[in-house]
């Protein structure tokens, strides 16, 4: 496969999430849109589900503490890019960033963003196909700490290929 | 005899109370095979074995993989970043 031309971004880091350097890095000249999907610390979560397996129920949460397997972490960030651009030839730019450590309500965690010419190219579904795949083969736990204990929430995607 | 490290995380490092673990293993010892040999070394691993993940050289491994020279493998639980 020959090496794409378009920029792909991607880290585990322990620093905030700067969205403005991540956009002018996957914004080319031919660029027209961006579509991004972060997600952040829930503080309040008001409704029962089930969320990665785990069924949960209205509580709070005071902070949440990630941990990476960041060698792995980052070659699978490559290979979810590089499925994106396998499914969407349009997609010029791809950012993908996940923060560690130890993150309280409302600040961002995880930033998945993708770039190309016109918004009607599928570049939103890029992005969603992005974090979804990030939250099944991207080495990344979370131990969420409430008032009353603490609990490693585990997923349930088992990967069948390397 | 094949020397290798393992490395725990999440769940996994808190049973094993250890991030990880060094060990000389014969060379044709598959993932299955190095499960039970990490179950004997620490028994706190047992119970949750059956839905661990393991990696080989940060590729995700299966049972009958076998393990490669100085390989560096990771046990730990599904993910669960975003």
């Amino acid at each position: 496969m020959k090496p794409s031309p378009f920029p792909t971004i991607f880290s585990i880091t322990e620093d905030e999430i700067d969205l403005n350097t991540l956009l002018d890095k996957i914004t080319l000249t031919s660029t027209g849109a961006a579509a991004i999907f972060t997600g952040m610390v829930r503080g309040k979560t008001s409704r029962t589900g089930k969320a990665q397996g785990i069924k949960y129920a209205p509580h709070e949460t005071t902070y949440l503490e990630y941990e990476a397997y960041k060698p792995m972490a980052e070659e699978k960030m490559l290979q979810v890019a590089k499925e994106i651009r396998e499914k969407w030839g349009v997609v010029e730019g791809i950012a993908i960033v996940q923060r560690i450590g130890k993150l309280y309500p409302r600040t961002p965690t995880v930033l998945i963003a993708c770039t190309a010419s016109h918004r009607d190219t599928g570049v939103f579904e890029a992005a969603r196909y992005g974090i979804d795949r990030l939250k099944e083969i991207v080495p990344v736990w979370k131990k969420e700490i409430m008032p009353d204990g603490e609990e490693w929430v585990e997923g349930e995607y088992i990967p069948t290929e390397k | 005899m094949n020397k290798i490290n393992i490395l725990f995380f999440a769940t996994m490092r808190t049973r094993a109370k250890r991030s990880s673990l060094e060990l000389e293993i014969k060379s044709d010892t598959n993932v299955a095979e190095l499960k039970e040999i990490i179950t004997a070394k620490i028994p706190a691993l047992e119970a949750s074995l059956h839905h661990t993940l393991v990696s080989i050289n940060r590729e995700y491994a299966f049972d009958e993989d076998i393990i490669p020279e100085n390989a560096e493998i990771a046990l730990f639980p599904p993910v669960s970043g975003g």
